[in-house]
Protein backbone atom coordinates (compact mmCIF):
# COMPACT_ATOMS: atom_id res chain seq x y z
CA UNK A 1 0.00 0.00 0.00
CA UNK A 2 1.17 3.20 -0.73
CA UNK A 3 3.17 4.89 1.87
CA UNK A 4 0.95 5.40 5.52
CA UNK A 5 3.03 8.50 7.38
CA UNK A 6 0.45 8.34 10.92
CA UNK A 7 1.75 4.46 10.87
CA UNK A 8 5.79 5.75 9.98
CA UNK A 9 5.64 8.23 12.87
CA UNK A 10 4.81 6.03 15.71
CA UNK A 11 7.02 3.34 14.38
CA UNK A 12 9.84 5.79 14.35
CA UNK A 13 8.72 7.57 17.69
CA UNK A 14 9.07 3.93 18.81
CA UNK A 15 12.35 3.27 17.03
CA UNK A 16 13.84 6.12 18.47
CA UNK A 17 12.81 5.68 22.08
CA UNK A 18 14.35 2.14 22.33
CA UNK A 19 17.48 3.04 20.58
CA UNK A 20 18.44 5.68 22.88
CA UNK A 21 16.81 4.44 26.11
CA UNK A 22 17.43 7.00 28.54
CA UNK A 23 20.28 8.22 26.93
CA UNK A 24 20.78 11.69 25.87
CA UNK A 25 20.70 12.67 21.46
CA UNK A 26 22.06 15.89 19.75
CA UNK A 27 19.73 16.17 16.39
CA UNK A 28 21.81 17.91 13.48
CA UNK A 29 19.45 20.57 12.08
CA UNK A 30 19.77 22.72 9.04
CA UNK A 31 16.53 24.66 8.33
CA UNK A 32 15.59 22.04 5.60
CA UNK A 33 12.65 19.26 5.61
CA UNK A 34 14.64 16.28 6.39
CA UNK A 35 16.46 17.43 9.47
CA UNK A 36 13.61 19.57 11.11
CA UNK A 37 10.74 16.16 10.87
CA UNK A 38 14.09 14.43 12.27
CA UNK A 39 14.49 16.44 15.27
CA UNK A 40 10.74 16.60 15.64
CA UNK A 41 10.44 12.81 15.27
CA UNK A 42 13.13 12.53 18.21
CA UNK A 43 11.72 15.31 20.52
CA UNK A 44 8.33 12.96 20.67
CA UNK A 45 10.65 10.23 22.04
CA UNK A 46 13.16 11.74 23.88
CA UNK A 47 11.62 15.19 24.69
CA UNK A 48 14.54 16.89 27.15
CA UNK A 49 16.86 14.32 26.53
CA UNK A 50 17.18 16.24 22.88
CA UNK A 51 18.94 19.14 21.73
CA UNK A 52 19.03 20.34 18.26
CA UNK A 53 22.61 22.01 16.85
CA UNK A 54 22.79 24.29 13.58
CA UNK A 55 25.74 24.99 12.75
CA UNK A 56 26.35 28.10 10.05
CA UNK A 57 28.89 26.67 7.99
CA UNK A 58 28.85 30.20 5.68
CA UNK A 59 27.38 28.21 2.90
CA UNK A 60 23.96 28.83 3.93
CA UNK A 61 21.47 30.67 1.68
CA UNK A 62 20.97 34.10 2.30
CA UNK A 63 19.06 34.78 5.55
CA UNK A 64 19.23 31.11 6.26
CA UNK A 65 20.53 31.51 9.81
CA UNK A 66 17.96 33.84 10.79
CA UNK A 67 15.13 31.55 9.32
CA UNK A 68 16.20 28.17 11.38
CA UNK A 69 15.61 30.14 14.29
CA UNK A 70 12.41 30.61 13.03
CA UNK A 71 11.58 26.98 12.09
CA UNK A 72 13.07 25.83 15.47
CA UNK A 73 10.54 27.62 17.04
CA UNK A 74 7.73 26.79 15.09
CA UNK A 75 8.35 23.08 15.29
CA UNK A 76 9.43 23.69 18.67
CA UNK A 77 12.97 22.87 19.07
CA UNK A 78 15.31 23.24 22.00
CA UNK A 79 18.27 24.76 19.81
CA UNK A 80 22.02 25.55 19.85
CA UNK A 81 23.45 27.73 17.41
CA UNK A 82 27.19 27.21 16.16
CA UNK A 83 29.07 30.07 14.33
CA UNK A 84 31.85 27.69 12.36
CA UNK A 85 31.73 30.16 9.31
CA UNK A 86 36.04 30.59 9.70
CA UNK A 87 36.74 27.05 10.54
CA UNK A 88 34.79 25.96 7.26
CA UNK A 89 36.29 28.53 5.25
CA UNK A 90 39.89 27.68 6.12
CA UNK A 91 39.06 23.78 5.99
CA UNK A 92 37.91 24.28 2.14
CA UNK A 93 40.78 26.48 1.23
CA UNK A 94 42.49 25.33 -2.05
CA UNK A 95 40.42 21.91 -2.10
CA UNK A 96 38.87 22.05 -5.56
CA UNK A 97 37.90 17.98 -5.81
CA UNK A 98 34.06 17.74 -5.29
CA UNK A 99 34.90 14.24 -3.52
CA UNK A 100 37.62 15.98 -1.05
CA UNK A 101 35.14 18.83 -0.72
CA UNK A 102 32.38 16.41 0.66
CA UNK A 103 34.83 14.78 2.78
CA UNK A 104 36.16 17.91 4.52
CA UNK A 105 32.96 19.22 4.73
CA UNK A 106 31.37 16.14 6.64
CA UNK A 107 34.49 15.67 8.79
CA UNK A 108 34.22 19.26 10.01
CA UNK A 109 30.32 18.59 10.91
CA UNK A 110 31.43 15.60 12.56
CA UNK A 111 33.76 17.11 14.65
CA UNK A 112 31.58 19.67 15.58
CA UNK A 113 29.01 17.53 16.82
CA UNK A 114 31.11 15.55 18.65
CA UNK A 115 32.06 18.71 20.65
CA UNK A 116 28.88 19.55 21.48
CA UNK A 117 27.84 16.51 22.25
CA UNK A 118 30.55 15.94 24.60
CA UNK A 119 29.24 19.30 26.43
CA UNK A 120 26.04 17.93 26.24
CA UNK A 121 26.65 14.08 27.67
CA UNK A 122 25.17 13.12 24.80
CA UNK A 123 26.34 10.08 22.72
CA UNK A 124 23.83 9.60 19.76
CA UNK A 125 23.87 12.16 16.35
CA UNK A 126 20.56 12.11 15.11
CA UNK A 127 20.69 12.80 11.36
CA UNK A 128 18.07 13.48 8.44
CA UNK A 129 19.56 11.39 5.92
CA UNK A 130 17.33 9.99 3.23
CA UNK A 131 17.68 7.02 0.89
CA UNK A 132 18.92 9.14 -1.98
CA UNK A 133 21.53 9.90 0.74
CA UNK A 134 22.97 6.24 1.48
CA UNK A 135 22.06 5.05 -2.08
CA UNK A 136 24.56 7.51 -3.71
CA UNK A 137 27.28 7.43 -1.26
CA UNK A 138 27.65 3.72 -2.62
CA UNK A 139 28.70 0.70 -1.42
CA UNK A 140 29.72 -2.79 -2.07
CA UNK A 141 28.45 -2.95 -5.80
CA UNK A 142 26.74 0.30 -5.50
CA UNK A 143 28.59 3.25 -6.74
CA UNK A 144 29.51 5.84 -5.31
CA UNK A 145 28.27 9.15 -7.22
CA UNK A 146 28.50 11.54 -4.71
CA UNK A 147 29.96 11.06 -0.96
CA UNK A 148 26.71 12.84 0.98
CA UNK A 149 28.32 14.60 3.61
CA UNK A 150 26.13 12.82 6.45
CA UNK A 151 27.02 9.26 4.85
CA UNK A 152 30.00 8.65 2.48
CA UNK A 153 31.57 11.84 4.21
CA UNK A 154 32.20 10.85 7.66
CA UNK A 155 35.03 9.99 9.49
CA UNK A 156 36.03 6.85 10.16
CA UNK A 157 36.38 7.38 13.90
CA UNK A 158 33.33 8.88 15.00
CA UNK A 159 32.27 8.36 18.23
CA UNK A 160 28.85 9.30 18.58
CA UNK A 161 25.86 6.05 17.36
CA UNK A 162 23.66 7.80 14.70
CA UNK A 163 20.18 8.00 15.48
CA UNK A 164 18.57 8.25 11.46
CA UNK A 165 14.53 7.93 11.60
CA UNK A 166 14.13 9.03 7.84
CA UNK A 167 16.60 7.04 6.27
CA UNK A 168 14.17 4.94 4.25
CA UNK A 169 12.04 7.50 3.01
CA UNK A 170 12.11 9.97 -0.28
CA UNK A 171 12.13 13.44 -0.09
CA UNK A 172 7.96 13.00 -0.95
CA UNK A 173 7.39 10.74 1.66
CA UNK A 174 9.37 13.00 3.89
CA UNK A 175 7.28 16.04 3.66
CA UNK A 176 3.96 13.50 4.50
CA UNK A 177 5.78 13.08 7.85
CA UNK A 178 6.15 16.68 8.15
CA UNK A 179 2.60 17.30 7.34
CA UNK A 180 1.11 15.10 10.13
CA UNK A 181 3.14 15.84 12.76
CA UNK A 182 2.10 19.34 12.48
CA UNK A 183 5.14 21.34 11.11
CA UNK A 184 3.70 24.09 9.09
CA UNK A 185 3.44 23.87 5.50
CA UNK A 186 6.39 26.50 4.52
CA UNK A 187 8.78 24.12 6.46
CA UNK A 188 7.75 20.69 5.29
CA UNK A 189 7.60 22.03 1.28
CA UNK A 190 10.38 23.65 1.47
CA UNK A 191 12.95 22.85 -2.16
CA UNK A 192 15.52 20.54 -0.93
CA UNK A 193 19.02 21.98 0.24
CA UNK A 194 22.48 20.37 -0.24
CA UNK A 195 23.69 19.01 3.13
CA UNK A 196 26.89 20.61 2.57
CA UNK A 197 25.34 24.27 1.35
CA UNK A 198 26.28 26.39 -1.33
CA UNK A 199 29.49 24.97 -1.30
CA UNK A 200 28.70 22.05 -3.95
CA UNK A 201 27.27 25.29 -6.15
CA UNK A 202 30.41 26.77 -6.50
CA UNK A 203 32.55 24.34 -8.94
CA UNK A 204 36.43 24.44 -8.18
CA UNK A 205 37.45 26.05 -4.43
CA UNK A 206 34.42 27.37 -2.58
CA UNK A 207 35.94 31.33 -1.37
CA UNK A 208 34.34 32.83 0.73
CA UNK A 209 33.93 35.63 -2.73
CA UNK A 210 32.39 32.69 -4.42
CA UNK A 211 30.09 32.22 -1.49
CA UNK A 212 28.78 35.21 -1.46
CA UNK A 213 28.03 35.65 -5.62
CA UNK A 214 25.92 32.13 -5.60
CA UNK A 215 24.49 33.39 -2.26
CA UNK A 216 23.28 35.96 -4.03
CA UNK A 217 22.42 34.41 -7.18
CA UNK A 218 20.34 31.51 -5.50
CA UNK A 219 18.42 33.90 -3.76
CA UNK A 220 17.55 36.18 -7.45
CA UNK A 221 16.82 32.83 -8.67
CA UNK A 222 14.61 31.87 -5.74
CA UNK A 223 12.61 35.01 -5.77
CA UNK A 224 11.92 35.13 -9.43
CA UNK A 225 10.90 31.29 -10.07
CA UNK A 226 8.59 31.92 -6.41
CA UNK A 227 7.23 34.88 -8.41
CA UNK A 228 6.30 33.21 -11.77
CA UNK A 229 5.05 30.38 -10.06
CA UNK A 230 2.68 32.64 -8.02
CA UNK A 231 1.19 34.16 -10.49
CA UNK A 232 0.49 31.59 -12.80
CA UNK A 233 3.54 31.43 -15.40
CA UNK A 234 4.88 27.71 -14.60
CA UNK A 235 4.63 25.61 -11.80
CA UNK A 236 7.13 26.08 -8.67
CA UNK A 237 10.12 23.87 -9.32
CA UNK A 238 11.02 20.94 -6.95
CA UNK A 239 14.20 22.30 -6.67
CA UNK A 240 15.65 25.67 -7.92
CA UNK A 241 19.03 26.97 -7.38
CA UNK A 242 22.32 29.14 -9.14
CA UNK A 243 25.96 27.49 -9.45
CA UNK A 244 28.84 29.92 -10.64
CA UNK A 245 31.07 28.05 -12.66
CA UNK A 246 34.76 28.82 -12.66
CA UNK A 247 34.59 30.14 -16.51
CA UNK A 248 35.08 33.14 -17.07
CA UNK A 249 33.78 35.23 -20.58
CA UNK A 250 34.05 38.01 -22.02
CA UNK A 251 31.31 40.88 -21.84
CA UNK A 252 30.90 44.02 -22.22
CA UNK A 253 29.71 46.99 -19.24
CA UNK A 254 29.14 50.12 -20.35
CA UNK A 255 31.45 50.38 -23.28
CA UNK A 256 34.01 48.39 -20.91
CA UNK A 257 35.31 45.04 -21.36
CA UNK A 258 34.16 42.73 -19.09
CA UNK A 259 35.68 39.08 -17.97
CA UNK A 260 33.85 37.37 -15.01
CA UNK A 261 31.96 34.11 -14.00
CA UNK A 262 29.30 32.43 -15.50
CA UNK A 263 26.23 31.48 -13.52
CA UNK A 264 24.11 28.28 -14.54
CA UNK A 265 20.75 28.09 -13.53
CA UNK A 266 18.82 25.17 -12.67
CA UNK A 267 15.46 24.04 -12.28
CA UNK A 268 14.05 20.66 -11.94
CA UNK A 269 10.45 19.04 -12.15
CA UNK A 270 11.36 15.92 -9.45
CA UNK A 271 9.40 13.36 -7.11
CA UNK A 272 12.27 12.14 -5.16
CA UNK A 273 15.00 13.34 -7.05
CA UNK A 274 16.44 10.06 -7.55
CA UNK A 275 15.32 11.20 -11.72
CA UNK A 276 15.02 14.74 -12.57
CA UNK A 277 14.11 16.61 -15.65
CA UNK A 278 14.67 20.48 -16.76
CA UNK A 279 11.69 22.50 -16.43
CA UNK A 280 10.50 24.55 -19.08
CA UNK A 281 10.79 28.28 -17.53
CA UNK A 282 9.16 30.74 -19.73
CA UNK A 283 12.14 32.92 -21.61
CA UNK A 284 10.96 35.89 -20.48
CA UNK A 285 11.25 34.92 -16.47
CA UNK A 286 15.34 33.46 -17.73
CA UNK A 287 15.79 36.64 -19.02
CA UNK A 288 14.86 38.68 -15.99
CA UNK A 289 16.95 36.24 -14.12
CA UNK A 290 20.07 37.00 -16.10
CA UNK A 291 19.42 40.79 -15.83
CA UNK A 292 18.91 40.62 -12.11
CA UNK A 293 21.96 38.59 -11.57
CA UNK A 294 23.96 40.56 -13.85
CA UNK A 295 23.39 43.88 -12.84
CA UNK A 296 23.37 42.88 -9.20
CA UNK A 297 27.03 41.27 -9.19
CA UNK A 298 28.60 43.43 -12.57
CA UNK A 299 32.02 43.36 -10.90
CA UNK A 300 32.06 39.16 -10.84
CA UNK A 301 29.47 38.19 -13.20
CA UNK A 302 28.75 38.81 -17.31
CA UNK A 303 26.93 35.83 -18.34
CA UNK A 304 24.28 33.84 -17.61
CA UNK A 305 23.16 29.85 -18.93
CA UNK A 306 20.27 27.56 -17.79
CA UNK A 307 20.82 23.94 -17.71
CA UNK A 308 18.57 21.66 -19.60
CA UNK A 309 20.14 18.30 -18.73
CA UNK A 310 18.08 15.50 -16.85
CA UNK A 311 18.95 13.68 -14.49
CA UNK A 312 20.57 10.93 -15.76
CA UNK A 313 22.78 11.85 -17.10
CA UNK A 314 23.57 14.67 -15.03
CA UNK A 315 22.71 14.61 -11.27
CA UNK A 316 20.59 17.73 -9.82
CA UNK A 317 23.31 19.28 -7.92
CA UNK A 318 26.57 20.05 -10.05
CA UNK A 319 29.02 18.60 -7.53
CA UNK B 1 2.75 -11.96 -2.07
CA UNK B 2 6.72 -12.36 -1.39
CA UNK B 3 9.06 -10.72 -3.81
CA UNK B 4 12.67 -10.60 -3.02
CA UNK B 5 14.96 -8.08 -5.04
CA UNK B 6 18.39 -9.09 -5.73
CA UNK B 7 20.55 -6.21 -5.58
CA UNK B 8 23.13 -5.61 -8.74
CA UNK B 9 23.76 -2.41 -7.06
CA UNK B 10 21.98 0.22 -9.12
CA UNK B 11 20.85 3.17 -8.08
CA UNK B 12 17.27 2.53 -8.25
CA UNK B 13 17.38 -1.06 -6.15
CA UNK B 14 15.69 0.98 -3.21
CA UNK B 15 13.21 2.43 -5.98
CA UNK B 16 12.25 -1.04 -7.09
CA UNK B 17 11.50 -1.53 -3.36
CA UNK B 18 9.17 1.02 -2.98
CA UNK B 19 6.94 0.59 -6.21
CA UNK B 20 6.63 -2.87 -4.75
CA UNK B 21 6.28 -1.54 -1.19
CA UNK B 22 3.57 0.60 -2.49
CA UNK B 23 1.64 -2.03 -4.82
CA UNK B 24 1.56 -4.20 -1.07
CA UNK B 25 4.07 -6.41 -1.59
CA UNK B 26 6.22 -8.14 0.97
CA UNK B 27 9.21 -6.73 -0.85
CA UNK B 28 12.79 -7.03 0.22
CA UNK B 29 16.41 -6.48 -1.12
CA UNK B 30 18.78 -9.13 -0.76
CA UNK B 31 22.80 -8.67 -1.96
CA UNK B 32 23.71 -11.16 -4.79
CA UNK B 33 26.05 -13.46 -2.55
CA UNK B 34 22.73 -14.54 -0.57
CA UNK B 35 22.52 -18.53 -0.36
CA UNK B 36 20.17 -20.35 -2.85
CA UNK B 37 18.27 -21.76 -0.07
CA UNK B 38 17.19 -18.57 1.43
CA UNK B 39 15.09 -17.61 -2.02
CA UNK B 40 12.74 -20.85 -2.27
CA UNK B 41 9.71 -19.42 -0.48
CA UNK B 42 9.62 -16.19 -2.89
CA UNK B 43 7.08 -15.80 -4.95
CA UNK B 44 9.04 -13.82 -7.60
CA UNK B 45 12.55 -12.36 -8.12
CA UNK B 46 13.76 -9.09 -9.18
CA UNK B 47 17.06 -8.72 -10.58
CA UNK B 48 17.76 -5.11 -10.08
CA UNK B 49 19.92 -3.01 -12.34
CA UNK B 50 23.39 -1.81 -11.77
CA UNK B 51 27.11 -0.10 -12.75
CA UNK B 52 28.40 -3.86 -13.47
CA UNK B 53 29.04 -4.25 -17.02
CA UNK B 54 28.36 -7.80 -18.16
CA UNK B 55 29.05 -7.06 -20.87
CA UNK B 56 32.49 -6.69 -20.03
CA UNK B 57 32.74 -9.87 -17.81
CA UNK B 58 31.84 -7.81 -15.08
CA UNK B 59 28.90 -11.09 -14.02
CA UNK B 60 31.62 -12.44 -12.38
CA UNK B 61 30.35 -10.25 -9.62
CA UNK B 62 26.82 -11.31 -9.15
CA UNK B 63 27.61 -13.68 -6.44
CA UNK B 64 24.76 -16.34 -6.85
CA UNK B 65 22.29 -14.74 -9.45
CA UNK B 66 23.15 -17.68 -11.78
CA UNK B 67 21.97 -20.28 -9.64
CA UNK B 68 18.68 -18.33 -8.99
CA UNK B 69 18.12 -18.53 -12.59
CA UNK B 70 18.61 -21.96 -12.49
CA UNK B 71 16.88 -23.03 -9.21
CA UNK B 72 14.19 -20.69 -9.07
CA UNK B 73 11.03 -21.76 -11.31
CA UNK B 74 8.74 -18.94 -10.28
CA UNK B 75 8.49 -15.59 -12.20
CA UNK B 76 12.11 -13.32 -12.87
CA UNK B 77 12.03 -9.37 -13.66
CA UNK B 78 15.33 -8.22 -14.75
CA UNK B 79 16.05 -4.55 -14.98
CA UNK B 80 19.19 -2.71 -17.84
CA UNK B 81 21.90 -4.88 -16.28
CA UNK B 82 19.54 -7.34 -14.55
CA UNK B 83 18.00 -8.06 -18.16
CA UNK B 84 21.72 -8.28 -19.91
CA UNK B 85 23.17 -10.28 -17.14
CA UNK B 86 19.97 -12.54 -17.27
CA UNK B 87 20.41 -12.55 -21.41
CA UNK B 88 24.01 -13.60 -21.59
CA UNK B 89 22.88 -16.10 -18.83
CA UNK B 90 20.82 -18.12 -21.53
CA UNK B 91 23.30 -17.58 -24.30
CA UNK B 92 22.56 -14.39 -25.70
CA UNK B 93 24.92 -11.54 -26.09
CA UNK B 94 25.34 -8.03 -24.22
CA UNK B 95 27.56 -5.35 -26.12
CA UNK B 96 27.92 -1.71 -25.24
CA UNK B 97 25.04 0.35 -26.97
CA UNK B 98 26.06 2.30 -30.08
CA UNK B 99 23.56 4.26 -29.00
CA UNK B 100 23.50 4.61 -25.04
CA UNK B 101 20.41 6.10 -23.59
CA UNK B 102 20.43 8.56 -20.75
CA UNK B 103 16.89 10.11 -19.17
CA UNK B 104 14.05 10.16 -21.33
CA UNK B 105 13.14 7.23 -23.90
CA UNK B 106 10.45 6.53 -26.05
CA UNK B 107 9.52 2.97 -25.43
CA UNK B 108 7.88 0.91 -28.69
CA UNK B 109 6.29 -2.18 -27.48
CA UNK B 110 5.85 -4.73 -30.69
CA UNK B 111 4.36 -7.41 -28.64
CA UNK B 112 2.40 -6.40 -25.46
CA UNK B 113 2.05 -9.72 -24.16
CA UNK B 114 1.80 -9.92 -19.88
CA UNK B 115 4.08 -7.73 -19.63
CA UNK B 116 2.96 -4.55 -21.31
CA UNK B 117 -1.35 -5.48 -20.50
CA UNK B 118 -3.25 -1.98 -21.00
CA UNK B 119 -0.06 -0.02 -21.64
CA UNK B 120 -0.14 2.23 -24.68
CA UNK B 121 2.10 1.08 -28.37
CA UNK B 122 4.13 3.70 -27.19
CA UNK B 123 4.98 5.63 -23.66
CA UNK B 124 7.96 7.38 -22.13
CA UNK B 125 10.04 5.68 -20.08
CA UNK B 126 13.61 6.63 -18.93
CA UNK B 127 16.73 4.47 -18.87
CA UNK B 128 20.09 4.93 -18.01
CA UNK B 129 22.76 2.18 -19.58
CA UNK B 130 25.90 1.99 -21.34
CA UNK B 131 25.62 -1.87 -22.88
CA UNK B 132 22.48 -3.85 -24.41
CA UNK B 133 21.74 -7.43 -24.66
CA UNK B 134 21.34 -8.13 -28.87
CA UNK B 135 20.94 -11.22 -29.75
CA UNK B 136 18.54 -13.48 -27.03
CA UNK B 137 18.13 -16.54 -28.17
CA UNK B 138 15.38 -18.66 -26.55
CA UNK B 139 13.59 -14.82 -26.08
CA UNK B 140 10.77 -13.27 -27.59
CA UNK B 141 11.71 -9.18 -27.99
CA UNK B 142 9.00 -7.61 -26.71
CA UNK B 143 9.83 -3.66 -27.16
CA UNK B 144 12.32 -1.25 -28.58
CA UNK B 145 13.40 2.22 -29.01
CA UNK B 146 14.73 4.10 -31.62
CA UNK B 147 18.76 3.37 -30.91
CA UNK B 148 17.95 0.01 -28.72
CA UNK B 149 16.70 -3.16 -30.38
CA UNK B 150 15.53 -4.77 -27.68
CA UNK B 151 14.12 -2.43 -24.86
CA UNK B 152 12.24 -5.33 -23.31
CA UNK B 153 12.22 -8.95 -23.62
CA UNK B 154 10.17 -12.54 -22.45
CA UNK B 155 11.41 -16.47 -22.35
CA UNK B 156 9.82 -18.32 -24.19
CA UNK B 157 9.10 -21.26 -22.18
CA UNK B 158 10.19 -19.91 -18.64
CA UNK B 159 7.93 -16.94 -16.70
CA UNK B 160 11.72 -14.95 -17.03
CA UNK B 161 11.19 -11.14 -18.26
CA UNK B 162 13.76 -8.50 -18.93
CA UNK B 163 13.32 -4.87 -19.63
CA UNK B 164 16.28 -2.16 -20.39
CA UNK B 165 14.29 0.79 -19.15
CA UNK B 166 13.59 1.13 -15.53
CA UNK B 167 9.74 1.16 -14.82
CA UNK B 168 10.77 2.15 -11.16
CA UNK B 169 11.25 5.48 -11.48
CA UNK B 170 8.73 7.95 -11.34
CA UNK B 171 9.55 9.60 -14.47
CA UNK B 172 8.64 6.54 -16.47
CA UNK B 173 5.17 6.04 -17.61
CA UNK B 174 3.07 3.27 -16.36
CA UNK B 175 6.32 1.85 -14.51
CA UNK B 176 3.56 0.59 -11.56
CA UNK B 177 1.50 -1.09 -14.52
CA UNK B 178 4.47 -2.52 -15.65
CA UNK B 179 5.18 -4.23 -12.04
CA UNK B 180 1.60 -5.05 -11.55
CA UNK B 181 1.32 -7.18 -14.37
CA UNK B 182 4.45 -8.42 -13.69
CA UNK B 183 2.98 -9.66 -10.27
CA UNK B 184 -0.20 -11.00 -12.13
CA UNK B 185 2.15 -14.01 -13.16
CA UNK B 186 3.37 -14.74 -9.56
CA UNK B 187 -0.81 -15.13 -8.97
CA UNK B 188 -1.06 -17.97 -11.85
Amino acid sequence: MPFNPEKFVSQAVADVKKQVGDGKAIVAVSGGVDSTVTAVLMGRALGDQLVAVFVDTGYMRKNEPETIKGVAKKAGLNLRFVDAKGEFFSALANATDPEEKRKIIGEKFIRIFEKIAREENACFLGQGTLAPDWIESGSGLRATIKSHHNVGGLPKDMNLQLVEPVRELYKDEVRKVGKVLGLPADVYNRQPFPGPGLAVRIMGEATPEKAEIVREACAIVEEELEAAAASGKMALPWQYFAVVLPVKSVGVLGDARAYGYTIAVRAVESLDGMTAKACSVPPEVLERIAERITRQLKEKVNRVVYDITSKPPATIEWE
Amino acid sequence: MKVLIVDFGSQWTHRILRTLKYLDVDAKIIPVSTPSSEIKDADALVFSGGAIRVSLGDGDQTGNARLFLSCFQGPILGVCAGQQFIGMHFGGQARPSAGPEFGKVEIIVDDHDELFDGVPDRFHAWASHNDEVVETPGFRVLAHSKDCSNHAFKHESRPIYGTLFHPEVDHSEYGEEIYANFLKLCKK
